[in-house]
């Protein structure tokens, strides 16, 4: 028995290889019935942006062949998927699903989406998973939900996008129902404006230089398109402003938007400026209740976040390896029945031939004398059965019985016989 | 005097306890489970309810005693139903405060008032210990504010930034308290003022306790009043908040320094 990850992931592999492993849920049946065909016990495929990676059960010899067959198929360019790749088994492959659930195998450090990735992972490859991976991606999926409750790994903003997110949240609190309009109609605003509507931000207008464009964006986000010049005076009701022109200069001058904010009566207004150069000018960010940040700010944000979650790491390390040694134990006890049963089968049968052989030799005994001696040879096994048996029991319990497991298969060659 | 300073001791401990969970993660340690800081100025709060219930509420170390406990409550709900958990920065160390300044000034029986007012006095100590609590509690969340706001203005994103609740979540408490605050302390000396006049022969009281008394509810009431109907928020209503509560202590603390004794409150 043994467990197995073979895969690749955003630290081995870079983005333009990487997408070409990602596994589109349809394929997932496919590739994990190749793997149990070429001798996997069963197998789920994680597969997402930062990592294709294939969670095998008892993989025979040319499993791993096949997982970088699959995957090299897939690159379709003659470059070897292994290159790219790695193989981990048993406890490290456990502990390399712990981590990536627990988010200190991602990306940005901690961040919470990869448990969902795991969920979704396991919940698509269930018929193909068998037991021990099953248990496996139940237990990974409680590890990274105790890391983040008991550790501050997941806490604070630690990507931009988020910090956009953190701030308003800091001024606001609940953001649902905030209104937002939207300067610019370009990639990094579009995102930007899905990652507030995402947090329940209504984005009611969006100001463009060409009203194509901004009708455009505004149709996506549900709200109303608008040219930049109608767009100062909205700064009288609107929430949050989150501006990302193309503009060589600023273009939200204090001229242009005071009198609206004039207008607010004391409530905060949440500026985020996403442009390079800067859109805001920054006297804007010196009127009351006006709260300007531009995209070092939103930096800066994220760094101390990520700085915070990377003092959570020691922890968050702890409580991994605790779960793993908890798994490790419940896998060895899982092992130990059948290794135990054929070690006794196996001595139980030098016995038989043994008490056979001697019984030839003393046929003058009388079948009471017989029975007798046949007593003794079973007594004699068990008192050497027994000790063993203990141990090894004991140290399954104990979490360590695995090495011992494999010992005991290797001395006694129970590996063949029991694969057998 | 044992069920007074028993059930005092106990508390001064909790609220202790309490105080230094609040303060904990700005020393960088890990916050307290909500259990924790729900559960012990809670558990405070009812062992000083048991020595609370034994007080005469007259004098100087009563009536602290009994703001400590408002402001206990207070805190639980500051951090339950308004999720702001770092009002306890504040009110622990203050009810701890008082608390320990109470059992310093003597927990003892006071004067009592006379037997057909007594319900009355209660009546008019509760709610205007409640109503100083609830001012209490508007000036700490308007502070908060500022400083919260002063961190988002000034882009540092340190403790403050990540600790304090969002300022929109402060204004709010702020105005709840200062709203809830106002009227109750008001009703608190009308019910004085009814006492005195039905129960103890008139009004005896200092002219110029009239005068400032005036001038504090005015102070008060102008914070009030921008708030609700001028409808200001934000940092000019912390302002008003903090200046309300400021003239109510300042205008105490005077009337105490003339007059020094812990026999009566005022």
């Amino acid at each position: 028995m043994s467990i197995a990850v073979v895969g690749v992931n955003h630290r081995t592999a870079p983005l333009e290889v990487r997408e070409r492993f990602a596994h589109a849920p349809r394929d997932v049946a496919t590739s994990l019935e190749r793997l149990r065909s070429a001798g996997a016990g069963g197998g789920v495929l994680l597969s997402t942006c930062n990592r294709t990676e294939f969670y095998i059960a008892e993989p025979a010899e040319a499993v791993p062949e096949a997982v970088w067959a699959i995957l090299t198929e897939r690159l379709g360019d003659g470059r070897e998927a292994s290159a790219y790749g790695y193989l981990q088994r048993d406890r490290e492959a456990v502990r390399h699903l712990y981590r990536v659930s627990a988010g200190l195998d991602s990306m940005i450090l901690g961040e919470s989406q990869i448990q969902g990735q795991v969920r979704e992972a396991w919940e698509l490859s269930k018929a193909q998973a068998g037991p021990v991976l099953h248990r496996l991606f139940q237990t990974a999926l409680s590890v990274g939900a105790r890391v983040r409750s008991e550790t501050a790994l997941g806490t604070g903003a630690a990507s931009a996008p988020s910090a956009a997110v953190a701030l308003a949240g800091k001024i606001f609190g609940l953001l649902a129902g905030r209104t937002a309009l939207i300067l610019g109609a370009g990639d990094i605003a579009e995102l930007a404006a899905s990652c507030l509507a995402s947090e329940g931000v209504r984005v009611t207008l969006v100001a463009n230089r060409t009203y194509e464009r901004a009708q455009a964006i505004a149709e996506q986000l549900g709200g109303a398109a608008l040219t930049l010049d109608e767009a100062w005076d909205h700064f009288a009701s609107a929430d949050i402003v989150l501006s990302s022109t193309a503009a060589p200069h600023a273009v939200v001058t204090w001229e242009r938007v005071a009198p609206a904010i004039g207008r607010r009566r004391g409530r905060p207004l949440c500026i985020l400026d996403l442009a390079v150069p800067r859109d805001v000018e920054p006297a804007v960010g010196q009127l009351e209740n006006v709260f300007l940040y531009d995209i070092d700010d939103l930096q800066a944000v994220a760094a101390h976040a990520a700085a915070e979650r990377h003092r959570e790491i020691p922890a968050a390390e702890r409580i991994v390896s605790d779960e793993v040694e908890r798994f490790w134990a419940w896998y060895g006890g899982l092992a130990v029945v059948p290794v135990l049963k054929e070690f006794r089968r196996q001595l139980d049968q030098v016995r038989a031939a043994e008490l056979e052989r001697v019984l030839k030799r003393l046929a003058h005994l009388s079948p009471q004398d017989r029975a007798e001696v046949e007593q003794f040879s079973h007594a004699l096994l068990n008192k050497f059965l027994h000790p063993p048996t203990i141990a090894l029991k004991q140290a399954v319990q104990a979490g360590h019985g695995y090495g011992l497991l494999e010992s005991l298969k290797k001395l006694f060659g129970l590996e063949r016989q029991h694969g057998e | 005097m044992r069920v007074v300073l028993v059930p005092h001791l106990l508390a001064l401990g909790l609220y202790g306890l309490a105080t230094a969970l609040a303060l904990a993660p700005f020393a960088g340690l890990r916050p307290a489970p909500r259990a924790l800081t729900l559960g012990l100025p809670l558990a405070g709060a009812a062992a000083q309810v048991v020595g609370v219930a034994q007080l005469t509420p007259v004098g100087v170390a009563p009536v602290l005693s009994i703001l400590a406990l408002f402001l206990a409550l207070l805190q639980v709900v500051s951090e339950r139903v308004f999720r702001a958990p770092a009002v306890a920065m504040f009110t622990g160390p203050l009810a701890t405060g008082l608390v320990a300044l109470a059992l310093l000034l003597g927990l003892g029986p006071g004067d009592a008032p006379s037997a057909g007012g007594n319900a009355w006095f209660i009546l008019h100590v509760t709610l205007s210990v409640l109503g100083l609590a609830l001012l209490a509690l508007a000036f700490i969340t308007a502070a908060l504010y500022l400083l919260q706001f002063r961190e988002l203005k000034s882009k540092r994103f340190g403790a403050v930034f990540r600790l304090f609740p969002p300022l929109e979540r402060l204004d709010r408490l702020n105005h709840v308290s200062l709203v809830a605050g106002f009227p109750t302390l008001t009703l608190g000396v009308l019910l004085a003022v009814g006492y005195a006049v039905r129960y103890a022969g008139g009004m005896h009281v200092d002219p110029a306790q009239v005068v400032w008394g005036s001038f504090t509810w005015v102070v008060l009431g102008s914070a009030v009043w921008v708030r609700v109907v001028r409808r200001w928020a934000g940092r000019r209503a912390a302002f008003a908040s903090i200046a309300g509560f400021a003239a109510v202590l300042l205008v105490y603390l005077a009337f105490k320094l003339a007059a020094p004794g812990t026999q009566r409150f005022l």
